[in-house]
């Protein structure tokens, strides 16, 4: 519904929330039957430029267990300056600042149009960033060269005042002290021993024999900027980092035919986890890890150095066959829960052709909030270009990259908090939100996430906990606020509040309505999270089935039909695009491991489940858009009936953007008609989708695949693999439609899949 | 940034398959935060559920005219080797829609020539004497060897100059970075170092920390000092070697 729409987008572009219900079944037995839960994908760090922040704290509900923040839906006393909280009602007094307020003089936090508000909070001298990179130098020597020339730039891109390490590994790793003066020196470490923490920062002379710290532990330096040899300030060393940079050499130890070079990634990165551990314990910082191949010696290989033994392959591991996958995958696991316990964050940059072990290492990133970019070779566009956007500025200079970040959530107590989808890690805080059913990560209200972005998304999964027949109080109100603590890039300190109501509804009288508030690319988003989330531990098959399950479910209770007449079935227009998600997400690399290996699948989930939702949207259902002399661009079904010869079609995976021409387009190309001054029209055309293109390259995190194809090019299995494949060669004939390009596959069509959805729907024996 | 700072490079297809294009720094700082064009996310929904007939994207009558032999993709590869007459039926529509209009900034297919062009070309002294002047200035309270190592990279940057290792582009904008050093300008100074490394990094990635830092150290001067005697002395002279 018009209204709904547009109330839907209105909330996102406050509050960075959408919800999957925009009207809330006030009853546990009804949110059950609506099939896609009570739930919304929220941005905590959603871009608002128009939203100054408060210079001063927050005011919190004195309530031990409340604690919630005030907002514009509490219930204010003016007169008597006194405060009810909307989710524990307690009465709070004002603070002695709040004298003044009135009903004409409001402070931010009561106004409506701030269910929004940032403050910002000092309470401790500011720490600085901290970046350590962590590099592999057993690369050829273009890439190399190349990975070196990156690195200098970025000197010039991180913050003046942040701190920058440098780890170089290869058989040896080598942790290189940034003296501002004199000889060069760096610790080195053999690549195969497991050492402690306690250990590492012991060889690296990081603790203080005199310290009054605890047994054991070392004592916090006092001034770690200056006591740190590791970790100096950029502005420092920026000339010698540069030199030294510009003198790394591969690595030193010769590589003998059909062997794999040793590479002790495993230990560097447990190196880089100590080193930060013990000198700067929660305080932002940012391991940046540059990797041209497996690691293949030391804890964390992933395969050996026998080049005849390939990497593990989905093959290999149905098969029970991936020697090193489970013992590597925990000792990555177990690192990576030990950077997010402190607040640091893993980068992991993957340039190689052939697999690195992103299957085994995605934890590291994905429970800390890192990047994960993965390419071909350092000495390429998409990998420099995409490093150089983890600096990118917003509006008012400063880096997006956003550290240390926690979330919390409140409820009302009719709902309660069943876990989290997204790059966080719990921080297992009891309460009474708590549902028992866990989805995602559950068991807790609060959540760390220790590097976030602007487009960062967590999906937030609810469960209603009012019993059914319980009286709903009169045009009551749900409610939820969500809290995000965090360190600015500028390293203040900020604390987000966003507080958010629907409306509950009857679902036994107002199912109409509830309906109509029906969110259905939210939806198709957050049922995609959970799907992904359960094929990490489930069978592939049984993925598919059980979404296949939710979707049936979805049109028996919401579809308009006759019983058993399948040709009667409809949907409603809050509804009508959500098959169509469903089917396109069932043959998505998300949950289609056929023809991606374990780290590509790895590396499309990774962007997937933190992603805003227009981008997850991309990536579920890719755009198609087409060109051509007859009207503005336009959207187009994703179908092999819209490859036209006379078309050119924009392709938007996300991962990939597409240019196909068509065949006579192409022919026109080839002749090169583009080139006379009476075909400037044409010209136009061919540069149209490139223009659009080139707005989506010069944004997106990280930078796309860009694939200039025709008809008949290699290339164009790009496009034919994610178009519906109405026409194959096994309908040819059947099908009446004599347009469109007709797709080799067995797969499945659209036409099919809903002709089978909708027999299944309308059956009375289901 | 000069409009021929705004430039797009093709990626390298050698090393990545499918790599994309490569941006200038200038491009990418200015689409940040820039509004879309037009915003590619509409999406068709499927007739079997709205209920209308079969899918045909666009529903476009068949065009009259043949434009060239029928693409019919039940057919083997077109034969159609020789490509259509220049004529209003076989080749594309003469001044027909225009599907969108050109773009709004020029986009140059950036030519990496070491040959001067028609413009001025700047002058290695001029540049050299403004980064020197800076340079003597911070050795008032700088410590030492950070100055000494300025100057080593400094003179690099000379030399690389000097044997036409500099492509136009660099010489040209670090003529202007000076120019802004010496307005004091140091946010500017600043951004067309960052811009240069970004954009140039294999020519400019051995000195231009010197610069960087250059800027760095100028810009907390107590500002009595950019203009000691000793310092507009240096100005005055044109000698390339002042470092100790």
């Amino acid at each position: 519904m018009a209204t709904y729409q547009e109330f839907i987008q209105q909330n996102e572009d406050r509050d960075g929330v959408r919800f999957s219900w925009n009207l809330w079944p006030s009853s546990r037995l009804e949110a059950t039957r609506l099939v896609v839960p009570v739930s919304c994908l929220f941005t905590p760090l959603k871009e608002r430029p128009d939203l100054p922040p408060v210079q001063y704290e927050p005011v919190l509900c004195s309530r031990a267990n409340c604690k919630a923040v005030l907002n514009p839906l509490c219930q204010v006393d003016y007169r008597a300056k006194i405060w009810a909280c909307n989710f524990c009602f307690q009465r709070n007094p004002f603070p002695p600042s709040y004298a003044g307020i009135s009903d004409v003089n409001q402070p931010a936090e009561l106004m409506p149009q701030f269910s929004t508000i940032e403050y910002i909070v000092q309470r401790s001298p500011p720490n600085p960033l901290i970046f350590l990179y962590v590099v592999d130098t057993c690369l050829e020597e273009e890439d190399l060269q190349a990975l070196k020339e990156s690195l200098q730039m970025s000197l010039s891109l991180l913050p003046p005042n942040a701190l920058v390490g440098l780890i170089t590994f290869g058989r040896m790793v080598q942790v290189h002290e940034l003296s501002c003066e004199g000889i060069a020196k760096s610790y080195v470490f053999r690549g195969t021993k497991e050492l402690s923490s306690k250990q590492i920062q012991e060889m690296l002379g990081l603790t203080n024999p005199s310290a009054s710290g605890p047994q054991g532990r070392p004592a916090a330096p006092q001034d770690p900027a200056v006591t740190c040899r590791f970790l100096q300030p950029v502005h420092k060393v920026d000339m010698n980092l540069t030199d030294l940079l510009g003198e790394l050499q591969r690595d030193p130890w010769p590589v003998p035919q059909g062997k794999r070079p040793l590479r002790s990634t495993g230990i560097a990165l447990s190196i880089a986890v100590g080193l930060l551990e013990g000198t700067f314990p929660n305080t932002g910082a940012r391991v940046m890890m540059f990797m041209g191949g497996p690691p293949t010696q030391g804890p964390g290989m992933v395969v050996g150095d026998e080049l005849k033994t390939p990497i593990r392959s989905w093959h290999d591991i149905t098969k029970d066959n991936a020697r090193h996958l489970k013992k590597a995958t925990k000792y990555y696991d177990a690192l990576a829960n030990r950077a997010a316990v402190n607040g640091h964050s893993i980068d992991i940059y993957a340039c190689a052709l052939d697999q690195t072990g992103l299957l085994e290492m995605k934890c590291l990133s994905n429970l800390t909030g890192g990047h994960i970019a993965m390419g071909d070779s350092f000495n390429t566009s998409l990998f420099k270009q995409t490093f150089q956007r983890v600096f990118s500025k917003d509006h008012n200079g400063e880096f997006r990259m956003a550290f240390g970040g926690t979330l919390e959530v409140k409820a009302s107590r009719e709902l309660k908090v069943s876990g989290a989808i997204g790059p966080c890690v719990s921080l297992n805080t009891k309460g009474p939100c708590i549902s028992e059913n866990e989805v995602g990560v559950g068991g807790t209200t609060q959540w760390k996430i220790c590097s976030l972005s602007p487009s960062t998304t967590l999906a937030l999964y609810f469960e209603v906990v009012n019993q059914h027949n319980a009286p709903i109080p009169q045009g009551g109100r749900g409610a939820v606020q969500f809290v995000t603590q965090y360190q600015h890039s500028n390293t203040q300190r900020r604390i987000r509040v966003t507080t958010v109501a629907r409306n509950w509804a009857d679902a036994q009288s107002q199912i109409q309505h509830i309906e109509s508030s029906f969110d259905q690319e939210a939806s198709a988003v957050i049922m995609a999270r959970l799907g992904v989330f359960r094929a990490e531990s489930e069978e592939g098959p049984d993925v598919l089935r059980w979404l296949d399950r939710q979707l049936i479910r979805l049109c028996q209770k919401f579809g308009q039909f006759n019983k058993d007449d399948p040709t009667s079935f409809k949907l409603s227009e809050t509804l009508s695009l959500y098959p169509q998600f469903m089917f396109h997400l069932r043959r998505s690399p998300f949950l289609q491991v056929f023809n991606n290996s374990p780290d590509e699948c790895s590396y499309y989930r990774h962007h997937f489940v933190r992603q805003d939702l227009t981008q997850s949207l991309i990536m579920i259902q890719p755009i198609l858009y087409s060109y051509s002399f007859h009207g503005p661009p336009e959207p187009v079904l994703l179908d092999s009936g819209s490859i036209l010869p006379d078309r050119i079609l924009l392709m938007d995976t996300f991962f990939q953007l597409v240019i196909y021409h068509g065949e006579t387009i192409a022919q026109w190309r080839k002749a090169g008609y583009q080139e006379q001054p009476e075909y400037e029209n044409f010209k136009h055309l061919l540069v149209a989708p490139v223009d659009d293109a080139q707005e989506i390259l010069q944004t997106r995190f990280p930078m796309p695949r860009y694939i200039d194809t025709e008809h008949g090019g290699s290339q164009a299995r790009f496009l034919l693999s994610k178009v519906n494949p109405s026409q194959t060669h096994n309908n040819l004939y059947s099908w009446g439609q004599e347009t469109g390009a007709p797709i080799l596959t067995d797969d499945v069509s659209l036409q099919v899949f809903m002709d089978h959805l909708k027999k299944l729907a309308v059956s009375s024996a289901a | 940034m000069e409009a021929k700072d705004l430039y797009i490079k093709p990626g390298n297809q050698e090393r990545g398959w499918n790599d994309p294009p490569q941006f200038s720094y200038g491009l990418q700082t200015a689409a940040q935060g820039a509004p879309k064009r037009t915003p590619l996310n509409k999406r068709v929904p499927p007739p079997q559920l709205t209920g209308s007939p079969c899918p045909v994207p666009g529903d476009f009558p068949s065009l009259t005219a043949p434009m060239t032999p029928p693409t019919n993709p039940l057919a083997p590869p077109c034969s159609m080797n020789t490509p259509p007459r220049p004529c209003p039926v076989a080749a594309p529509p003469l001044g027909g829609v225009m599907a969108t209009p050109p773009p709004p900034f020029p986009v140059v297919e950036h030519t990496d020539s070491a040959s001067s062009q028609s413009e001025n070309e700047p002058d290695v002294d001029d540049v050299v004497t403004l980064l020197n002047w800076a340079l003597t200035a911070c050795r008032h309270t700088v410590k030492k060897q950070v100055c000494n190592d300025v100057a080593k990279r400094l003179k690099l940057f000379e030399d690389m100059w000097k044997s036409g290792k500099l492509s136009l582009p660099v010489r040209r904008r670090m003529s202007g970075l000076v120019q802004e050093l010496k307005s004091c300008n140091w946010d500017a100074a600043d951004e067309i170092h960052r811009a240069l490394i970004v954009d140039h990094v294999n020519e400019v990635g051995q000195w231009m920390v010197g610069v960087k830092r250059l800027i760095a150290e100028t810009r907390n001067l107590n500002p009595d000092l950019l203009h000691t005697q000793e310092v507009d002395q240096s100005l005055d002279t044109s000698s390339a070697g002042n470092s100790d």
